[in-house]
Parts: structure tokens; sequence; C-alpha cells
């Protein structure tokens, strides 16, 4: 263990001054530590499974319209910071959170907030593909469903506009009475993306989304996510650096429930301000 | 060294491959053997009537066929006797035709020639003679030392009854005569002029051991045709008669020394005669054969429901001859009848399943015909002097589809009926072996212990599999499987002694709960909306939504006790039993549908709930995971894509569940009340197929029809359980390749 950092020693030395740019140890509200318009703002973000403590003081922000990549060993709570942002870990019990997560500046764990509200906002896309046991149309219109929408000609335009966002389109306008479980892979992730826009999020969520796939899959996901840039804030998390670098805007490093550093990804892959995270990219460790 | 371990686990394999193919291949086994020896037992039930040709012989003592009054033979088939025209009763051997005995029944000269003779009862004949004499005699067949404990016993013919004329002979045309245990004698002329004359002389002996003799005679005349056949019930109770215009009339000699007629009926079309008539087994049916070869069965019957008497109706069609019926002989062990064709055809028919058991003919006309009071056997005397024997194997007449699925009209009653009475305390009982009413009862209890059990079982199974924390879900689960392991006697007989009674005493109040609850529920649960951003409320709903919900049902609970009261007196006039017969005609049981629903549903709800909680656990977090993340409610969630994916599991649990509910014995045998009648009603009782076979095997004599029909109950009830399974089974893959899972 060439761990430059103790869990005791990070209670004393959080890595929260990445780059020295974020001013979030201030109280007041959060100054935009780029220049940017925030979608998302984190600030002195906690969670705790029961006792365990998986993030700890976590502040960054995310651009909108732009893709944010969040890198880190396994383990580093890459994962946990993002399910925090539609709540997904509420559903875990004895979970609970401290700090502000706000998208467009009103905090998602207060009360205002109803909480399937905000996932309708904040789409997510999981490691592995999990489309419904149902068909590919009714995977994409499960969403509208559920939020009220019973026109079935207005389901039938956003289901095949979504699909032809997630670039499915094609491959599936004959078959969409057939069952999601018959697509491939890389199709059931490009059904799934469908599925997280056909409610009209704001927000994507991405944990690993390519890492169940084969190379050519993961490709034209990545080429799906360069097209979404404009229209989605998204957030994606993954392990694989080279994705990180081709396909996101910003990147933020963490370790071990830290925010270790957060920037714009050319800089965080050329010139990283912390040792940590230079090993990190370097293949040093994790 | 490795090659020996790759060798030994190589026969290790295929050892164990054995061992585990033999116990596959011997559950089949064990299946098919117990379905195998089910149906062996009930096959018999549909077999065809065997008619074996036992022999044929010559008549005995160079009679002649038209010298031979009548045919009979003893219960074991071995000796046959002829009753002559000259008075003589001869016994001889049926397979070899020699002559055993011969007996003069004419004792002297003064009794005349003997000119007819008729079967009464079980083996006595009527026989009349050219004196006018009526003699009612029974024969003894003999008995060699040997079989007989070493003692001969001699053939012999004993004289019963000896009833003279008190007309004279040359006007009586023809006459029958009966007699009773009571000292009731019988005698019906019918005279040349067309005329019934009844003679009953009845002798009662009062306590000192007097005998006092009442003596009545009375003549029936103006009758509205020639009476062309007539005969007389057991007890020379009724008296029936065909005329030769195609009537049956009917007389109550009940009134000693005044006949009544009672009805008169069309028994045929284009006035065809009637010409032949005898009383079925049980003395209510009468069969009629006529002219044209029509045989039927007629018994009285009240045509409306205000009607006061009873009309004979025609009730059973049988199988027609070609010509003219001219003999019907009748069994003294069930309803078969013997009819004899102008033709020499011989019908064996049995009139409840109007089922033509078997058509018998010689090559040269059958003139007479004999028929065993055990209905065992057929004697035929044809015009070649021959008599042919044969052994009838009868022993399940009553059975056919139609009487074990369809309605049947039973004697005695008023419209044909789907009824299940095997059995009473007479043996001319008609068995009523409808399954009908079984099935309808398994149907409508497990019907409503479903519809108890099934919302129960899947609310309860969603709750713990998706809403329920922890310490909770462990509880209930465990909760249940003791509900599963408590024996189904203990839930029987809980519901029949402990719940039954209270349910009779709060009939209402239960009924007002049933509606009141789930309102009550919803109400809470709409008034609960706006208060649920409450931090206390947000802590319970984690979970412990029941522990709000308890003040609530007892709430509804209390509420539905109070208002009974006077609702019941609003409603139903203070008594909802009273008020159930007097404006519906339903009586209430005390052990009803309500009370099975409960116990039944007990026993179904731990199958249904174990196996739809392990169905809706195993839905993959993914899933959930994927619905939540699109905005989707808790709910929501469980609703559209939680239940869905869990359905086969679902549907393979209540079909199991519904499969125990349909089988299951102590629990219906003990609170049902075991009556067998069709009605929806939910305060009314049920017989079950299951309970009924544990009900009445210990009365079903081996091998007897009862017997069987139970056995085919047992076969009804696996192949109705195995259809539902597969049906199960199908329906399981078709939603498992819709809603289910690749993997």
């Amino acid at each position: 263990m060439t761990d430059p950092v103790t869990t005791e020693e990070s209670h004393v030395t959080p890595q929260k001054p990445a780059g020295g740019v974020k001013a979030t140890s201030e109280r007041p509200k959060a100054k935009p530590a780029f220049d940017f318009e925030p979608k998302i703002r984190i600030e002195n973000l906690s969670l705790y499974y029961g006792q365990t403590r998986a993030l700890f003081d976590v502040d960054m922000s995310m651009p909108a319209g732009e893709i944010t990549a969040l890198i880190g060993p396994s383990g580093c709570g890459k994962s946990t910071l993002l399910r925090t942002l539609n709540r997904m870990n509420d559903i875990i019990p004895a979970v609970r959170v401290t700090g502000t997560v706000a998208i467009d500046d009103v905090d998602i764990y207060s009360k205002a907030v109803h909480v399937d509200l905000l996932r309708k906002r904040v789409g997510m896309v999981f490691q592995k593909p999990n489309p419904f046991p149902k068909s590919i149309f009714e995977n994409v219109a499960f969403g509208l469903r559920i939020h009220g929408e019973s026109n079935r000609n207005s389901i039938e335009e956003t289901v095949e506009k979504s699909l032809q966002r997630a670039a499915l389109w094609d491959e599936v306008k004959d078959r969409l009475r057939e069952n999601a479980m018959s697509l491939s892979g890389g199709q059931q992730q490009r059904l799934c993306i469908a599925r997280a826009l056909a409610v009209g999020p704001e927000i994507l969520l991405m944990d690993e989304p390519t890492s169940a796939l084969d190379p050519r899959s993961t490709a034209r996901i990545e080429d799906l996510l360069d097209e979404l840039r404009s229209d989605y804030t998204i957030v994606i998390v993954t392990h694989n650096m080279q994705q990180a670098s081709r396909v996101s805007d910003w990147t933020g490093f963490m370790y071990e429930g830290y925010l270790v550093e957060f920037g714009q990804t050319e800089k965080i892959f050329i010139a990283p301000e912390k040792k940590q995270t230079e090993d990190y990219i370097t293949g040093r460790f994790g | 060294m490795s090659e020996k371990y790759i060798l030994r686990a190589r026969r290790n394999d295929r050892i164990a491959r054995w061992i585990i193919t033999a116990g596959g291949v011997a559950i089949i086994a064990t299946v098919i053997l117990i379905l195998v020896l089910i149906v062996e037992v009930t096959l018999p039930l549909f077999l065809p009537v065997g008619a074996e040709p036992l022999a044929e012989v010559s008549l005995p003592a160079q009679l002649r066929h038209e010298d031979v009054l009548l045919l009979d033979a003893d219960e074991y088939m071995r000796d046959g006797l002829v009753l002559t025209r000259g008075g003589r009763c001869v016994f001889f051997d049926l397979k070899t035709g020699t002559v055993k005995h011969t007996e003069n029944l004419a004792e002297d000269a003064s009794r005349g020639e003997a000119l007819a003779c008729s079967r009464v009862g079980a083996q006595q004949y009527c026989m009349r003679w050219s004196s006018g004499l009526v003699t009612i005699v029974t024969p003894d067949f003999g008995l060699s030392e040997a079989e007989n404990h070493g003692v001969a016993k001699p053939y012999a013919v004993e004289e019963l009854q000896s009833i003279p004329a008190s007309v004279e002979p040359g006007e009586i045309a023809t006459s029958v005569a009966r007699y009773t245990d009571e000292g009731l004698v019988t005698r019906v002329d019918l005279l040349a002029n067309n005329t019934f004359r009844v003679a009953q002389r009845s002798v009662s002996t009062d306590l000192m051991g007097n005998e006092s003799v009442e003596a009545y005679e009375s003549l029936i005349d103006g009758l509205p045709g020639g009476v062309s056949a007539y005969t007389l019930d057991t007890q020379g109770e009724w008296l029936y008669a065909g005329t030769a215009d195609g009537q049956l009339i009917r007389w109550d000699l009940g009134n000693l020394g005044s006949p009544k007629l009672v009805g008169a009926h069309k028994a045929t079309e284009d006035n065809v005669p009637v010409t032949a008539l005898e009383m079925v087994f049980g003395d209510v049916s009468v069969a009629v054969g006529t002219g044209s070869g029509k045989l039927t069965t007629w018994f009285p019957v009240r045509k409306t429901p205000e009607a006061v008497t009873k009309q004979l109706a025609p009730i059973h069609d049988l199988a027609p001859h070609d010509s003219a019926v001219t003999s019907i002989l009748t069994s003294r062990r069930n309803k078969s009848l013997v009819s004899l064709g102008k033709d020499g055809s011989i019908h064996l028919d049995y009139p409840t399943s109007e089922q033509h058991l078997l058509s018998l003919s010689r090559a040269e006309r059958v003139v007479k015909t004999g028929y065993t009071a055990r209905g065992d056997g057929i004697l035929a005397l044809t015009e070649a002097n021959r008599i042919c024997v044969w052994r009838i194997d009868n022993p399940h007449p009553e059975i056919s589809l139609s009487t074990l699925f369809g309605k049947v009209w039973y004697e005695g009653y008023d419209a044909p009926e789907y009824t299940w009475q095997s059995s009473a305390s007479t043996d001319d009982f008609e068995p009523k072996i409808s399954l009908v009413p079984l099935l309808y009862g398994s149907i409508k209890g497990t019907f409503y212990a479903m519809l108890y059990a099934i919302p129960l079982a899947l609310f309860g199974a969603v709750y713990t599999s998706h809403f329920a924390q922890g310490r909770i879900r462990n509880v209930i689960k465990s909760t249940v499987e003791t509900m599963a392991a408590i024996p189904s006697v203990v839930i029987g007989f809980l519901a029949a002694l402990w719940l039954a009674p209270i349910i009779e005493r709060y009939t209402v109040t239960f009924l007002l709960g049933i509606m009141i609850v789930p309102v009550l529920i919803v109400i809470f649960v709409m008034l609960i909306q706006p208060l649920r951003q409450r931090p206390f409320l947000k802590q319970v709903e984690q979970g412990f939504e029941f522990v709000l919900m308890v003040p609530v049902v007892l709430l509804a609970c209390t509420l539905s006790y109070m208002l009974a009261g006077p609702l019941e007196a609003l409603l139903f006039g203070g008594d909802l039993k009273q008020w159930l017969f007097e404006s519906a005609g339903q009586r209430y049981d005390q052990r009803n549908c309500v009370v099975i629903s409960f116990a039944l549903g007990f026993a179904v709800i731990p199958i249904i709930f174990t196996i739809a909680e392990d169905a809706l656990s195993n839905v993959p977090n993914s899933l959930k995971a994927a619905s939540l993340a699109l905005g989707a409610s808790r709910w929501q969630t469980v609703w559209r894509v939680v239940l869905p994916s869990a359905s086969p599991g679902i549907f393979a649990g209540i079909i199991i569940g519904f499969g125990r509910a349909v089988g299951e014995t102590m629990i219906v045998l003990m609170a049902t009340g075991n009556t067998p009648v069709l009605d929806m009603s939910i305060f009314n009782g049920m017989r079950t197929l299951s309970a009924n076979i544990a009900v009445e095997i210990p009365e079903a004599p081996l091998g007897g029809t009862l017997y069987r029909v139970l056995f085919l109950s047992a076969v009804i009830l696996l192949v109705f359980t195995s259809i539902l399974n597969t049906m199960a089974e199908l329906i399981r893959q078709r939603l498992r390749s819709k809603y289910g899972l690749n993997n």
C-alpha cells in the first residue's frame, strides 16, 4: 500500500482545495469555482451507510450542457456520489446524507422537492443494461405512462424521437413489439438511454454505462454521448480513463470518499495538480 | 495414480447418475401406478353388461313349450324349474336338462288345470286354476348332503296362500293376487264382461290371540276400454290397468272395499293397446309395454307445485322392440327389467339411466322368458322346446355418463334433478349418484376460499417483499410458515366449533365489516396524504404503515359491531335468518360458505403467500432501480415492473393454492355440513368431492357401485388437478416468455 492518504489522516487533511480554485470552505453561498453556470452544485456533501461514512465533504459543480466524468478506483464513492444526484440512495435503508446538492440552485434534499419528480428531471443509466422484460416500445413508453401520459399519438411520437435520439431507431423500428430482451447488449444499453430520455430529463447520470459492453458498442455509446452533449447535462462514472478523456469536458478524480481533484478534462489528464491523481492516471495504482 | 483417480471419479459419476435417474423414474412410475390403480377400480362402472351363455337344454319331461306357464331358476343358477299347464312343477338341472324332481300342485282333480302363472315378489308364483282358485306358491330347491352340512334337503313346493273364487270360474278371464305379512290378501279378477272384481280379506289378531276376519268385495265397471293388461303392486294397494285403446288407469285399493280411481292417462299414440304391465322393483314405477313395441316406465308425480294428488306420468323411455311387448319381468335386486317382444327378442333395460343394457335372441322364436330374482340370469324358452340360459353380469346398471353428470328423474321426484343420495335404509331404494352437486360443492368452496385467500396472500406478499423492513419481514414470514404447519384438522375443528357459531351470531357485523374496513382504510389513506411530508410520518412510512392502520381497522370493526344491530333491525326486520328464509327462501346453515372461506382460505394463504413472496423477491433489483430512476413511485414500480415480472410465480402460487383448496378434505368435512346441494348462497354449506369420499367410503361395500363411484370421484379430482396444473404451467410459460427474464 503506497497509499499516501490513510483514513485517519483524511479526517484531518481533507483534499478539499482541489486546485485551490474551489472556495467551498467558506460557508456562504458557493461562488462558481469556474467560469461556468453550474447545473448541479454539490456543497459539503457527506454520506453515511449506517455507521460507515462513504463520502467526505464533497464540493463540486457540474456545468450545464457538458459532460462531467467521475473517475477513481473501485469503492472510491463515485457511484455513491452519482446516486446522490437523483436520490437513488434513498431506497437503501439507513443511508444518511448531510450537506447540499442543488440543481438549478434548488436543494434536492429539501422537503419541497418531490423525489419522483426529481428523478424525472435527472435520468439515470446503469452499469448493466436493465431493460424491462417488455416490448421495446413499452420500455420507452414506460416513463411516459407512469408520469400520466395517456395520449397514444403523443406517446408514439415521443418513443420514436427518443429512440432516434439514442441512435437506435433505425435498428428497431420494425420490431418495436418484440421483447427488449431480444436486443444485443449494446442495443439494450441504448434502449435504456432512450428510456431515460423519453421522460425529458435535463440531467443524465451514467454509472459506468459501457463496462458491460464490447468495444464496438462502447464506441457507439460514446458517439451518442457526444451527440447528446449540448442538450443534456451529463455526469458519467467510468473506470476507463481513455473513455473519460475521450468524452468528458470536466473530470473529477475521487479517492476513498474524497473528491481529490476536479477540473477540465485536458488539465486533469495532462497536468494534474495532485500527485494521487497523476499516479492514478498514469496507472501507478488503482 | 491420477488415472486411477479419474476412473474412480467417473465411476462415482455413473453411480450417482443411475441413482438419481432411478429416483426420478420411480416418482413418475408411482404417480402412473396410482392413476392406473384408481382407474382400474372405476372401469367396471362403464363396462358393457356381460351375457355369458350358460347352457342350452331341451325342455325336460318331454314337455312342449305350449305347456309351460312359467320359467325360473334358483339363485345359484344351478337348477331350473317350469310350471306347467298340468299343474306340475318340474325341477331340472340347468346344465343337462335332467329332471330332478316333479311336484304335482293340482293335489286332486277339483283344482282343474293351471291356466296362468305369474311371478310375485322374489320367488313366489301366483297360479290360477280352471276351478277359479288362485294359489300362491314358493319353490324350495333341494340340496344334496354335501351341500347342506350332511343333511339332504328335498325339492318341494310350498303353498303360501289359496284364495277361492267367489264367482263362476267361467266368468273369470284372468286373475292376480297378492298378500302381505300384515294379513291382507287381495285378489283381483278381470271378468269376461270387462269389469274388475276386487276381493280383499284382512285378518287381524288382537292381543288375546283372537282372529277377526274382514272380507270386502267390490266391482269396478264402466272401464273406458277393454283391459289388455293389469297388475297389482306387492302390497295389493294399487291396481294398474292398461287398455286395448292405449290408456293407463290407476286405482287406489288402500281403502278396503271401496276402490278409488286415481287417474287415467293416454299411454300410447294411435290407440295402440297396452300389452304388458309390471311393477318395477320398489313398487313406485310401473313398466308399460305396448303393441307397437314401446317400453316406458311411469310413476306418480306432482305435475304442478300446487297439485294435491300425484298423477302418473311417463318418465323413462326405454329402447323399443320391433314388435309388441308380450311380457315384462323385473329384477328383485335393482330396477332392471327384462322384456320380451312378440318376435322373440329379449331386452334388458335399466329405467333410471335409460340404458339399453342387452339384446338377446335365438334362431327360433323365444316364447317365454325367465329372469332370476337376483337379476343375474335370463332364461328363454323357444318354439323348438329348448331352454337357453345366460348368466348376466350387470353390477352397475344405474351408472352412465348421463346419470353421473346429467339431470335424472328419480322415483318420487317431481322433475329431473342433480341429486347425490347414495344409500338409504331400504333395499328397493334408487341410488342417486349425480356427481354434479359434489363438483359444484368443490368449486363453490374453492371459489369462496380463493376469494378470501388470493387478495390477502398477494397483498401480504407484496408488502413483505417490497414494503416491509427487515425485522418485520422476518416476523411475517415465519408467522406464515407457522400457519402452513397447522394441521388442517385443527383448522377445521376451530372453524366448525368456534368460528361458525360466532359468525352465526354476528353475521351482519361480519358482512358490514367486509364493507366498512376497506372503505375506512381508503378514506384514512386519502386523509393522510397531505400530512405525509411530516417527519414523523416519514419515519413511519418506511414499512411501518400498518401501525397507523391498526387503530383504523379497530375503529372499523367497532363501527360494524355497533351498526350491525340497528341495521339488522332496519333492513332485515331484526333477524337476518328469518328475513332470509321469508323473503328469499334461503336457509341459513351454521356451517356455511363464509366459515369455509375463512377456514379453507386460512389453509391456502401460506401456500400462495410463500410462492408469491419468493417470486416477488426474486425480481432483480436492477429492474426496480430502473423504474425508480425514471421517477416511478414505489407503488408504480411494484405494480408495473415487479408484479408483471413476478407474475409467473404468482400465478403458480395461486394455482397450487387452488389445487390445495380443491383437494382439501378435513376442513371442508368438518366445517361445511356436507349437504350436497346446488345453491350459490353464501349462507349454505356444500359437500365437496373430497369430503364425500371421506364421508362415504366407510359405507361403501367393496366392489359395489358406490365404492367404484367414489373411486371415480378420486379420478376426477386427480384429473382435475392435473388439468389445472398443466394449464397453469402453460400459462406460466407464456407469462414467462412475455414478462420473465431470459436467465
